[in-house]
């Protein structure tokens, strides 16, 4: 997920404003510049270490990735998000908030975009809080409304309703990027890349041809030695696949891969958690050496760099390709 | 008809804003655009009910790619070049392009460029971006085909205006371009074609005339040269037939020994429309200030020279004071050198210091340097007055007048120019020279019109042809390999201006700085037949392919045709009389000549040739002077000696 640029976002941003204006001349918008709420609301999950099953043969440990990288993915997905508040209507905020997702498919060493990419803008408020006359409004500036009230009952704190916008909003970008996914499982065949989990749509984390590369690390699927095995991970090793489960998504099979030296750098840099179908009948064998050549795929990805992003030990170039498509459209 | 492909979009940012006469645009990165390149933008609104629509020439590109530091690419393939060509991806890189504003359309308001559609231009684009359409119009064509500009898939000719290449509403032409490319010369070689062809028939008639004045640059423009099959495709494309010229002819003075063409074109295969040119005393006297510099004229010495111009030369004299009985009509050097003597001698007899207020000092100054005028330009110059000239009065119609001074010293080269092209401006105001429209071909022009120098007369011809020709008809059409260093009226009056390949440092001087760095850059790399065009239709220069001439070139031509040897004083005289009469032979000539002295008979040709009589033998022989046969002298009776007695030895 990435947050937009606001220079992109604000020429939707202030339309949206100048009508409402125009609409409910009581409501406060918001014109001084705030920042987007991605960078105003912390990821409230805690780190935490979750210990998994090692379904390759023997104990967690380092192997290496033998042979030459390979150039196999076909294709890479990611998806974006920004919010913004447009205004506060009744002490509720109303944010506007677009969410797009894309498939970028190489062709003669060149990226171009697959099918349509998804980009959509709506509006996310506490609807419920509203007025009648300030939801007509709202409802007459042409834009998606989202209801973000969870409960009748629920507290009314404008920063509370803002994180929840923010929240659906991310289901939304969730959404995109699972219907594009689905999409390529359905039409195509191909190695597809997505940048983070398979997990959340069924369809896709059972797919062959999708390997889901995760670059966030709040949660480690390691404890005690195991976790200690996969700091000291050097460049193109991999740590032994491990099985991810989870009441609410699918289980895949998952391991972690070293794509740069991290000497001179903290235990996590150039560390991503592959994930990919996990297969009905686990064989010990089989799927090491899948992980071998998944991990061949994505290594053969870490050239050319995607600087200048920050996250560049970790992403591939054609994830930030995705990026700064959805950048230019959204 | 098929729809115009997409190219590009326009692209502007608040760093990089579109203005109303430049613009900027992407393509992808196979796209058939390069510096020079027409294109349209088709705007999404309307002004003034009009969808606006603007043309543009590229003039700079960049391509950049997503990389913040080069340092990136070398940490990301380890500092290995080599690695960089195994990636996976290539990285996502743009073609941006620069184009100048050719036209808008509406023309008013003139606005910033809008974002819109870029196409490549078609050829009816080309004619409309470049205002040509005003000119191509039927019933009011005006087009001189140049070249054909070639983009993509688009081969579309570029005309000039006549009105603005021929005069009157501008005029001239300049070409500029490092030597040794055959592209000046060729240039204006295909030009002048192209002239002959298309020059309206309702501005009238036209001839040129071209001053050779290095090799053989231009000694073989009626004979046929190769050319290959693109060169024709771009004649047809332009509606020139492709061929040498039909009506050429040629003038060139003798060499010092009188008898022998001073030019490259003396085979005498060739000869046919080979002219002498010979000039007397009348036709120089005019022009003696080209040759004699300010130290040699000052106002007392012009005095005397505007005296003899205007009573001695072509006028029956006598001064019963000073030179009593005798009566001079000068006509020739020879003539004029007499009078010089006789008027020295009788002053210095009588002790007089001055004449008619000229002191004696000037008269012998001036006596010096005007007798030293045949010697200087021998081959040019006769003392004895016999003309050889260009047709002045009966020009005729797409006609070429080569007149080849290329062997002759910089004095008579000047005195050629200054003459002829003061009689071409003295007959075209008159409406006498029998042409309408004159092309004078000057290459060399950093010779003949320097930037900087001391003024000359035939600099000062030059400015005044080309700030007063155009009303005349009279239009210069010029060449120079540094434009720079030509003087700023001269280029600067050119309405049209051609550029071939160019130094680079010559690009590197200011003249050249409105042209962009890539426009200097394609300057600086263009091909052989390829040029850039300014002219006062087109807002931006234009890039036009031109063919090579289908005329013999200089080199091919003085290797098929080699250079006359010097040939005896009978066989000159056989050449240029059995034009004349085919009866002639060269016996005829030596029992004709055999007794008589070299300038004797050279005086004689020249006067048969001037005069080109019908009995063109009796013509000839009346020119040599009688020769009276020896009588057998009868010897008196003497009386003979009386012999002396043997034994007397005193006689007695």
């Amino acid at each position: 997920m990435t947050v937009v640029l606001r220079a992109a976002m604000d020429q939707g941003l202030l339309a949206l404003q100048r009508q409402l204006r125009a609409l409910a001349p009581d409501a406060a918008l918001v014109t001084d510049g705030e920042q987007a709420l991605e960078h105003l609301t912390p990821d409230t999950r805690p780190p935490r270490l979750v210990g998994a099953d090692v379904i390759e043969a023997g104990p967690m440990r380092a192997r290496r990735v033998f042979g030459d990288p390979i150039v196999a993915f076909a294709a890479f997905l990611d998806g974006t998000q920004t919010s913004r508040v447009l205004a506060y209507v009744d002490g509720v905020p109303i944010v506007l908030g677009t969410v797009a997702a894309a498939v970028r498919v190489r062709r003669n060493r060149r990226l171009t975009t697959w099918h349509r990419p998804v980009v959509q803008r709506k509006l996310y408020g506490a609807l419920a809080a509203l007025l009648p006359a300030h939801r007509r409004a709202l409802e007459s500036l042409g834009v998606p409304l989202v209801d973000t009230m969870t409960s009748a009952g629920a507290t009314t704190h404008p920063f509370v309703l803002r994180d929840d916008a923010v929240h659906r909003i991310q289901d939304d970008r969730e959404a995109a990027e699972r219907e594009l996914a689905e999409c390529w499982c359905h039409l195509e065949h191909e190695p597809l890349f997505i940048d983070g989990s398979i997990s959340g749509s069924d369809r896709v984390a059972a797919a062959e041809c999708t390997v889901g590369v995760v670059k966030s690390h709040r949660t480690l699927y390691a404890e005690g030695a195991a976790l200690q095995t996969i700091f000291a991970l050097r460049r193109a090793e991999r740590s032994s696949v491990f099985k991810v489960t989870s009441p609410k998504r699918m289980p895949v099979a998952s391991w972690y891969l070293r794509l740069r030296d991290p000497v001179g750098h903290d235990p996590m840099w150039g560390l991503v958690r592959v994930e990919i179908a996990s297969p009905p009948r686990i064989d010990v064998g089989a799927i090491g050496e899948k992980a071998d050549s998944v991990s061949r795929w994505i290594l053969a990805e870490a050239a050319p760099l995607a600087m200048p992003d920050s996250r560049w030990d970790k992403m591939v170039y054609g994830i930030r390709d995705c990026e700064e498509f959805l950048r230019a459209v959204t | 008809m098929t729809q115009p492909s997409l190219l590009g979009r326009v692209v502007a940012t608040e760093r990089r804003p579109n203005t109303p006469h430049e613009f900027h645009f992407w393509t992808g990165l196979d796209s058939p655009v390069g510096v020079g390149t027409i294109v349209r933008v088709e705007g999404k609104y309307t002004i003034n009910g009009q969808i606006t629509r603007v043309y543009g020439v590229v003039v700079e590109g960049f391509s950049y790619s997503d990389l913040q530091s080069p340092l990136h690419d070398v940490l990301g393939h380890d500092g290995s070049p080599a690695a960089a060509s195994l990636a996976s991806t290539e990285r996502a890189e743009i073609r941006l392009y620069t184009a100048a504003v050719l036209r808008q359309i509406p023309d008013e308001p003139l606005q910033p460029v809008p974002l819109g559609e870029v196409y490549l231009a078609d050829d009816s684009d080309v004619a409309i971006a470049l205002r040509m359409d005003g000119y191509l119009a039927e019933g009011a064509r005006t087009g001189i085909p140049i070249g054909v500009y070639h983009a993509g898939g688009t081969d579309a000719p570029i005309y000039l205006d006549a009105d603005f290449l021929m005069g009157p509403e501008a005029a001239h032409l300049n070409i500029t371009g490092v030597s040794g490319l055959a592209t000046k010369t060729s240039a204006i070689e295909w030009i002048l074609s192209s002239i002959f062809t298309h020059f309206p028939a309702q501005k009238g008639s036209i001839a040129a005339v071209c001053f050779n004045v290095k090799g053989p640059d231009l000694c073989f423009l009626d004979e046929e040269g190769t050319i290959d099959d693109r060169d024709r495709a771009l004649y047809e494309k332009c509606g020139v037939p492709a061929g040498p010229f039909e009506n050429v002819q040629y003038y060139a003075p003798y060499k010092s020994d009188g008898i022998s063409l001073n030019t490259l074109r003396s085979n005498e295969a060739l000869l046919h429309n080979v002219t002498p040119l010979t000039w007397g005393l009348r036709e120089v006297l005019q022009y003696a200030e080209v040759l004699l510099n300010k130290d040699d004229v000052d106002a007392k010495a012009d005095a005397l020279i505007d005296f003899i111009r205007e009573r001695i030369v072509d006028r029956d004299f006598h001064d019963d004071q000073m030179l009593p009985g005798k009566r001079y009509r000068v006509r020739s050097f020879a003539d004029l050198e007499q009078w010089f003597r006789d008027l020295l001698v009788a002053m210095e007899q009588r002790g007089n210091e001055s004449w008619r207020t000229h002191h004696i000092a000037t008269i012998r100054k001036v006596r010096n340097r005007l007798s030293n005028i045949s010697t200087r330009c021998a081959g040019l110059v006769t003392d004895d007055g016999n003309v050889g000239d260009l047709p002045f009065g009966s020009f005729q119609d797409r006609t070429v007048y080569v007149i080849d001074v290329a062997s002759l010293e910089e004095d008579a080269q000047d005195l050629v120019f200054a003459r002829v092209v003061t009689k071409l401006r003295e007959q075209l105001e008159k409406r006498e020279l029998g042409v309408k429209h004159v092309i004078v071909f000057v290459d060399e022009l950093n010779k003949y019109a320097p930037g900087d120098g001391q003024d000359t007369y035939v600099r000062k011809m030059l400015l005044d042809l080309a700030e007063r020709g155009r009303y005349l008809g009279l239009v210069l059409f010029s060449a120079q390999q540094f434009r720079s260093q030509v003087h700023r009226r001269v280029v600067g009056n050119s309405g049209t201006a051609l550029y071939g390949r160019m130094d680079a440092d010559e690009l590197a001087t200011p003249g050249y700085a409105v042209l962009s760095p890539a426009v200097k850059t394609k300057l600086a790399t263009l091909e052989k037949g390829q040029l850039m065009v300014r002219h006062p239709h087109f807002t931006q220069p234009i890039f036009v392919r031109f063919p090579r001439p289908a005329i013999l070139r200089g080199r091919d031509g003085a290797e098929r045709y080699p250079q006359q040897q010097d040939v005896s004083l009978e066989a000159a005289v056989l050449r240029a009389l059995r034009p004349l009469d085919s009866s002639i032979t060269l016996n005829w000539v030596k029992d004709i000549t055999d007794m008589y002295e070299r300038e004797a008979v050279l005086r004689a040709k020249n006067a048969t040739l001037l005069e080109r009589p019908a009995d063109v033998k009796r013509f000839f022989k009346s020119q040599l002077a009688p020769i009276v046969p020896s009588k057998p002298v009868s010897r008196p009776m003497v009386t003979p000696i009386r012999t002396a007695p043997a034994d007397d030895p005193y006689g007695l």
